[in-house]
């Protein structure tokens, strides 16, 4: 009796004293986040106006905006996310559907996950060997060609692991009707899977908009306007690493300010893929 | 040339109605494992045969075997014969996609398309036929009705098929293979996910189908055989024991395993 209450007691403790860990644990990752925005948000906010949204990024000394890193962000993203997205989906269905039982599968899934966690500066330095030295200069395409390589593996990865998840019933049900077998993919198990899919896009969008290592070897920097694909293109993190480390107030406050709008996309695009996934889980 | 009347007048009505499907010496193999070992039976026209045994005993591979359903995976394949009025469907010549519109197939658990009610009918249809949107509007609600779903849904058609009660679903299902106008519809224990209503429901839809289509039903549940089938096979480790008429395999199997089988004494 007395054996198993002091049992029972030492288990509690045993039990608290883990549940404290844990809990100190969460909140120290959760305080590192916390004061990230935080700092964010102070230091950003002061600086957001109409003119980051308008103006050029300034010569030193000078005010201005962002217009033309965010745009030259924008357009290298959605080049890669065009690029990327077609190659994910395609590798991925194949892995999925087509190869779920080859051996080319094995070894494509081996390889995109060392893709997945390579180093995006080495994705950069591959790009700028492979286009920038032959084309003599650094391009906006460059760019949008090294974020899409860090698009493929990431859309390859959730778009085989959410058509895995579509039940084979579901497609033997297609096969049955006399579907063909990529009108089995195309209507059942694409439907089924969509908002999957969408959600590992969204993902990647997510990723490559704050690289700055691949963009420093590929599109550089502009600090003026340009929409020249062929010409260096100013984007967001290259111009943020660029203006933090200079001595001038302008360009910091600009920094900051851009910081807290990559964050906020990020966490916009983070949350949207959420729902759409809480979605599915719902039905 | 063969004029023995005396004989054809005993021989069993399984015999003397027109053979829709034939199996001939049929082997069947999962990778190295051999599932089915010299299966020969045929299978009346416009008639309900059940295929009943305990699990493992391939009656559910067997039914796979009528649409070549298994060539979706790799390390499954069937020799012998099976032939869908006098061809071969196991022929490597058989175009699949075609052999499946007129092998129709509904599966144990309910499996209605990410879709709408609506198209999760018309998406079959729409497979192999060019039809206008009022022909396709018939054809949903004439499927809908033969699989007694069309009351319940007539309402919401746009609605998604996922949304119906698991009852429903199945009839669904049934729905969607009776509208692309198959010969033979394969069903693999389609009641056994359902609740004794939706069963009875199931039932009384197979009852009303035999009319026009070639039934095969595999069911675990031997009363459920008893009531919808006209011939029934039990089945054991991959063998056809017997083969007969409903009433005879369950008043007087000619086979001791059948007999154990059917009196709950083993399965």
């Amino acid at each position: 009796m007395s054996t198993a209450a002091s049992l029972h007691q030492s288990r509690k403790r045993k039990n608290g004293v883990m549940m404290t860990l844990c809990v100190v644990a969460a909140g120290i990752g959760l305080a590192w986040l916390a004061l990230i925005l935080g700092a964010l948000l102070y230091k950003g906010l002061s600086g957001v106006s109409l003119a980051v949204f308008t103006e050029m990024t300034p010569p030193p000394g000078d005010a201005g905006g962002l217009l033309n890193a965010i745009y030259g962000s924008v357009v290298m993203t959605i080049i890669a996310v065009i690029v990327g997205t077609p190659i994910g989906v395609l590798a991925g269905t194949y892995m999925a559907e087509y190869g779920r039982f080859s051996k080319l599968t094995t070894i494509v899934r081996f390889i995109n996950d060392i893709l997945l966690s390579a180093p995006s500066i080495i994705i950069g330095l591959f790009v700028y060997e492979l286009m920038v030295r032959p084309m003599g200069h650094f391009s906006a395409i460059a760019g949008a060609v090294a974020l899409a390589i860090l698009v493929i593996p990431v859309v390859v990865r959730t778009t085989e692991d959410m058509l895995n998840l579509v039940p084979n019933a579901l497609r033997e049900a297609g096969t049955a009707i006399g579907a063909p077998r990529w009108v089995v993919i195309k209507s059942v198990a694409y439907r089924a899977a969509l908002s999957g899919i969408v959600t590992g896009i969204l993902l990647a969008i997510a990723r490559i908009s704050g690289e700055t290592a691949p963009l420093l070897f590929t599109a550089l920097n502009n600090q003026f306007w340009s929409s020249n694909l062929n010409a260096p293109m100013a984007s967001l993190p290259v111009t943020i690493f660029q203006f933090a480390l200079s001595p001038y107030e302008e360009w910091q406050q600009l920094a900051w300010t851009g910081a807290l709008i990559i964050t906020l996309t990020v966490l916009g695009l983070s949350i949207f893929a959420r729902s759409l996934t809480g979605r599915r889980e719902d039905r | 040339m063969k004029p023995m009347l005396s004989t054809e007048l005993n021989t069993p009505e399984v015999a003397v109605d027109k053979a829709k499907i034939e199996v001939k010496n049929l082997n069947f193999y999962y990778g190295q494992s051999k599932a089915l070992k010299d299966i020969s039976l045929s299978l009346p026209e416009r008639s309900v045969t059940a295929f009943i045994g305990p699990s493992g005993c391939g009656k559910s591979t067997l039914l796979r075997v009528f649409n070549r359903i298994y060539e979706l995976y790799p390390k499954q394949s069937a020799d012998g014969q099976v032939l869908l009025d006098g061809q071969n469907i196991l022929d490597r010549s058989q175009d699949l996609n075609l052999l499946r519109t007129k092998i129709g197939m509904v599966f144990q658990k309910p499996t209605p398309f990410p879709m709408s009610i609506y198209e999760n009918i018309a998406f079959g249809v729409r497979l192999y036929e060019k039809i206008s949107k009022s022909e396709m509007d018939g054809r949903v609600e004439q499927a809908l009705k033969r699989a007694a779903l069309w009351t319940e849904v007539k309402d919401k058609l746009n609605a998604s098929g996922l949304s119906l009660s698991g009852g429903q679903q199945q009839r669904l299902c049934i729905a969607r293979t009776v509208a692309v106008k198959p010969e033979v519809i394969l069903l693999d224990e389609p009641a056994s996910a359902l609740d004794p209503l939706s069963t009875a429901k199931i039932e009384e839809l197979i009852d009303e189908l035999q009319a026009d289509y070639t039934i095969v039903i595999v069911t675990h549940n031997m009363q459920q055989a008893a009531r919808v089938s006209r011939q029934t096979a039990f089945m054991y480790l991959g063998e056809l024991v017997e083969f007969d008429k409903t009433e005879k395999i369950f008043t007087s199997p000619r086979e001791k395993r059948t007999q154990d089988y059917i009196t709950g004494r083993f399965g």
